[in-house]
């Protein structure tokens, strides 16, 4: 049996990882694309200056080192659970030097258990859990010195270093040392004891209050931590409750009993290992939001342009956020279908198409991508630069950074172009692309042989106006009048009149794409012509365009029913809950 | 001893090989291309060292001779050029009132060229202590961090006077103080937390400018000479952004009015000449306070005819013994007579000059290609434009040193985007010389890294005191000091 506890107690650290590097590596991947973008490490020392002239600027530097790695969710699905791993892993070396007992070595998972959990939350960063592994190595250190004297002193040393290197983390140091002392050590005299816990409550108190007199934080911030959230002021409870596990664990194992009856093992280490997999699996879930993951989903195929794959994902299953939506609409759009495909899947409103702007750090990013596919070049500039802005830790987005640059260089910005290429040759994974594009600058005939900025530069406006919110039509109209063959603006035209059931101006527009080479006009724009022509005259014979018998029976079925039922909404959801009469009359 | 001679030849060796003297340089008839352009300015005796680069050329090695005219060398031969402090201030102390003559040779692919040598003039007028400005990135609507600080002339040291980290969410703007002396100094704090902080010798206010007969809070800021007044803008304002390529953004009033703030009594003191339906704004004060200066437009319907908005310099005589106004208002520069519009008028603390900003139309001129730098003389009239400060993209926001020899202004002519700040000069004469870049210990990469702009720049002539212990206090504390209206 022993043998049988100890074989689990060594597989268990792979198979947790395994499990981890599954749920991050494909159930959860696109929260690590999304939190990626957030962030732009830089191999310069005036990054490294930057992060560590603040408490928890290593735990900070290390974190946003190796989220720099989730360009590659795989890759970093494998950081992420090679972390939890290593946090276990501490965990139990500490508590094998406190009271080796296998038995209850399930309950070393928790920590790794509680932070897995945290990190599906996008907006806490690596750097908490970063801080956490840095801590426990300091406690290991402590646990290697033999002299009471000299691992008092190192403690003060450490826990000053600490404060400064991994943040508002750093008392856990402090109480494990002394947990340590009374557990394990078991060498001090009660003079020292005073003395420890006296120097412990000082160095504690003291650092943050040091910072504030050098650094503009509030000092709840400097005690709670600068880098664990993107978010400046959220609850610290949570990472409160990993910190006591953390002290918890190891204290409460030194009186788990060893001894046991062998049927009494079997069953301890089982609960320990189902609980945990419930508990696991609840808080995962509890945390995990899978529909930010769709949302990011959809904006990391439009960031790759991968229209298919939005297809795919809308066929698998219908997208109702509206910037999946509006992601689902892009992707139509570039692959010629939105005329004839856009109200096969569910549509909410203009919103759904171009969402009106908002001061965050996610909305614009991916509104941006459709500003910059129609030839907004400025607009879809103005939303990457604003979400970036936008992000509450004040770290620069890789993917903003590109977007700016790449416009700059389109307009003919050189300098400021250059400017950020030169920073993004100090990233990792964007450096080939800006040195590609530096090569560009000043070149437009190798700007041009780059088919979509070819394209874009076509179809960027010369005259200039302001931008709308409320005339997003105009707008669309004008950026097509400007270059006829930018097919993408007309058929946001058309969607947009559609999507604000303004079939007036429809109809009023429709003329404008016929040289965009049509063969035949699409088959959400029959069923708003024939609508339309229905308003004014029962002979759909007689409508000016050529639209296919199919559509007009069709219109006269829906019609039908649509007349003859009061509550007809149920009845035609089954045979034109596809078409666009449908989406005119039941969608708000 | 035998090991003291050993000691005494490796050391020559070592420094033997560390220098790489110039050997048979080929004559450049040009100018060396530095960054900085620091050919031929002029510079206040007391500034930092002028480092400069080579970011088009590689180079192995680069040697620097600076001669002074009155005496004094100092002599640079490595791979960047960094000046000591010491020698350069020694060596600028030296030439006071006359100049330095610097040689660049260049070292590459194994062989020395010698550039033309240029000067620089060592002004006998002497500068303030700092600069205080902001930081912050050339953004839209949504700022992230941001902060104001304060620039040591004599060397490359920046503190930070407020950060925007101290109180999560707020924005900081319009710092001002009454002709350089930071013991009087107003700044703008947004968000939740929002006030305006007034510092008078060292006692701190917190006011809520908003009041029910004004537009709205306390804007553009302009201290009375005495420091019992402050003359501010109240506006409101909207952002609009442009789609084309060459321009960004439009900052439009749709209503601005003019008061005066009185801090002992905190009222706010208003006249009817400058709360018309027309656009009042940017106030500033003469020198001998007894005239307020500000910009004027006709109303336009905004949005629509944002480009048709040109603001003209006007005045209104004040008596700052009572606080009262004039009854009528002079047009110093018609916007419609010049078909031009022009916005921040900073009046000389001598007496002599206003400068402001020429741009096409529009008050928000640091978004403005084509806004630049003019001169109005006092004396006679005439208004010039400062050409020899002025380039092919915006130079805006200016304000005058304490002697009214030196003047900073922001421009964005490096690269176009982010705005850096220059100074010059200007002699009794009025003639101005030739701007630099506020220099920096590695000045191209400082500059090509950073992502801020430099905004609302302003001379300090001694370290700005605030508490910022108090400063979070009162800004989170949420009291504030109601300003009420002069009956």
């Amino acid at each position: 049996m022993n043998k049988v506890i100890k074989y689990l107690v060594r597989t268990l650290p792979f198979l947790f990882g395994l499990v981890v590097f599954l749920f991050f590596a494909f159930s959860y991947n696109n929260h690590l694309h999304y939190e990626e973008q957030l962030q732009m490490f830089l191999f310069t020392s005036d990054y490294w200056l930057d992060l560590i002239e603040c408490p928890g600027g290593l735990a900070d530097y290390i974190g946003t080192f190796f989220t720099q790695f989730f360009y590659y969710s795989w890759l970093g699905a494998l950081i992420i659970a090679f972390l939890l791993v290593l946090l276990q892993q501490q965990i139990s070396m500490l508590v094998n030097k406190i009271k080796r007992n296998e038995l209850f070595a399930p309950l070393t998972f928790i920590p790794s258990i509680l932070f897995w959990q945290l990190l599906c939350d996008e907006n806490f960063l690596l750097a908490g859990l970063v801080s956490a592994l840095l801590t426990l190595l300091a406690v290991q250190i402590y646990s290697f010195l033999k002299n009471p004297i000299a691992r008092i002193c190192i403690s003060v040393v450490l826990l000053s270093i600490l404060y400064w290197l991994v943040g508002g983390i750093f008392w856990v140091f402090g109480v494990l040392s002394l947990i340590f002392e009374w557990v394990y050590f078991k060498q001090f005299s009660k003079k020292q004891w005073l003395i420890s816990i006296v120097l412990l409550l000082l160095f504690v108190a003291l650092p943050p209050l040091v910072a504030k007199n050098y650094l503009q934080y509030p000092l709840s911030r400097l005690w709670w931590g600068l880098s664990y959230n993107r978010y400046p002021i959220v609850s610290p409870y949570p990472l409160l409750i990993i910190w006591l596990s953390l002290l918890i664990i190891p204290f409460v194992f030194k009186y788990l009993s060893t001894e046991m009856k062998k049927n009494i093992k079997v069953l301890c280490f089982t609960v320990q290992i189902v609980l945990l997999i419930f508990a696991g699996n609840a808080l995962v879930r509890l945390t995990a939001d899978w529909s930010k993951e769709e949302i990011m989903a959809y904006d990391y195929s439009v960031r790759m342009k991968d229209w298919n794959k939005v297809i795919a994902m809308a066929n698998h299953k219908d997208p109702s956020a509206p910037l999946s939506v509006a992601c689902l609409n892009l992707a139509l759009s570039k692959e010629a279908k939105i005329g004839d495909c856009m109200f096969r899947y569910y549509q909410n409103g203009p919103e759904g198409l171009l969402p009106s702007f908002q001061r965050d750090f996610t909305l614009p990013l991916i509104v941006g991508e459709i500003y910059y596919h129609l030839g907004f070049l400025n607009t879809s500039m103005r939303y990457a630069f604003e979400a970036m802005e936008a992000i509450p830790d004040y770290k620069k987005s890789s993917r903003a950074m590109m977007r700016i640059a790449e416009v700059n260089l389109l307009n003919g910005e050189y300098k400021v172009a250059a400017k950020y290429l030169r920073m993004l040759q100090h990233t990792m994974f964007y450096s080939d692309w800006a040195t590609k594009a530096l090569a560009c600058i000043g070149n437009e005939k190798k700007i041009d042989m780059n088919p979509e900025w070819a394209m874009l530069r076509k179809y960027r406006l010369e005259k200039d106006f302001l931008f709308s919110e409320e005339e997003k039509d105009q707008m669309l109209g004008l950026l097509f009048l400007h270059c006829p063959t930018n097919r993408m603006a007309y058929e946001y035209l058309m969607a947009y009149t559609l999507l604000t059931k303004d079939l007036n101006h429809f109809v009023q527009y429709f003329p404008l794409g016929k040289n965009l080479g049509y063969k035949e006009i699409p088959a959400h724009y029959q069923e708003a012509l024939i609508f339309a022509w229905s308003n004014h005259s029962s002979d759909l014979e007689k409508t000016p365009w050529p639209i296919n018998s199919a559509v007009k029976q069709n219109l006269l079925s829906y019609a039908n029913i649509y007349s003859a039922n009061k509550n007809s909404e149920a009845l035609l959801f089954s045979g034109f809950s596809q078409t666009y009469w449908y989406y005119l009359h039941f969608r708000k | 001893m035998k090991l003291n001679i050993v000691h005494i030849f490796l050391s020559i060796i070592v420094f033997v090989s560390c220098q790489e003297n110039v050997n048979s340089p080929s004559k450049i008839d040009k100018f060396p291309p530095i960054y900085p352009d620091y050919v031929g300015v002029t510079v206040p005796a007391t500034i930092a060292p002028l480092n400069f680069s080579f970011p088009d050329e590689t180079f192995d090695r680069v040697d620097v001779v600076i001669k002074g005219k009155k005496g004094n060398e100092i002599h640079v031969n490595s791979d960047a050029v960094s000046f000591s402090c010491s020698e350069w201030k020694s060596l600028l102390e030296s030439n006071k009132g006359d100049s330095l003559l610097v040689t660049v040779c260049l070292k590459q692919n194994g062989n020395w060229k010698q550039y033309k040598s240029f000067p620089i003039y060592i002004s006998k007028y002497p500068i303030d202590y700092g600069l205080v400005y902001r930081l912050v990135a050339p953004g839209y609507e949504v700022y992230s961090k941001m902060g104001i600080y304060q620039r040591e002339l004599a060397s490359y040291k920046q503190t930070a006077l407020y950060e925007n980290t101290l109180v999560t969410g707020s924005c900081v703007n319009c710092h001002s103080f009454n002709k350089t002396n930071p013991d009087h100094s107003s700044l703008h704090l947004r968000g939740s937390n929002g006030a305006t902080y007034m510092n008078i010798n060292g006692k701190a206010e917190f006011l809520n400018t908003k009041t029910d007969k004004t537009i709205g809070s306390f804007v553009y800021p302009y201290w009375h000479p005495t420091g019992k007044y402050v003359a501010y803008s109240v506006n409101k304002t909207r952002q609009v952004f442009h789609v084309a390529k060459d321009k960004r953004i439009e900052v439009v009033d749709l209503e601005s009015d003019i008061i005066v703030y009185q801090p002992e009594t905190n009222q706010v003191l208003t006249s009817d000449l400058l709360k018309t339906a027309s656009f009042e704004t940017f106030p500033a004060f003469s020198a001998d306070g007894r005239t307020l200066y500000f910009c004027s437009a006709e109303k336009k319907e905004m949005t629509k005819e944002y480009e048709d908005v040109k603001y003209s310099l006007c005045s209104i005589s004040f008596n700052p013994e009572n606080g009262t106004f004039g009854d009528h208002i002079d047009t110093l520069v018609s916007a419609t007579k010049i078909n031009k519009s022009i916005s921040f008028p900073r009046p000389s603390y001598d007496g002599k000059y206003i400068m402001f900003t020429l741009s096409d139309y529009g008050n928000f001129s640091i978004w403005h290609k084509e806004a630049d730098l003019w001169l109005l003389n006092l004396a006679d009239g005439s208004v010039r434009d400062l050409k020899e400060v002025n380039s092919d993209d915006t130079e805006s926001y200016h304000n005058w040193s304490s002697n009214s020899h030196w003047f900073v202004f922001s421009s964005r002519r490096d690269g176009g985007l982010y705005t850096r700040l220059y100074i010059a000069s200007i002699d009794d004469k009025g003639k101005v010389s030739k701007p630099f870049l506020l220099p920096q210990e590695d000045p191209f990469r400082y500059y090509d890294e950073s992502v801020y702009s430099y905004n609302v720049p302003d001379f300090v002539s001694s370290p700005v005191k605030w508490d910022i212990k108090e400063m979070e206090k009162g800004i989170t504390s949420k009291e504030r000091t109601q300003v009420k209206i002069k009956k």
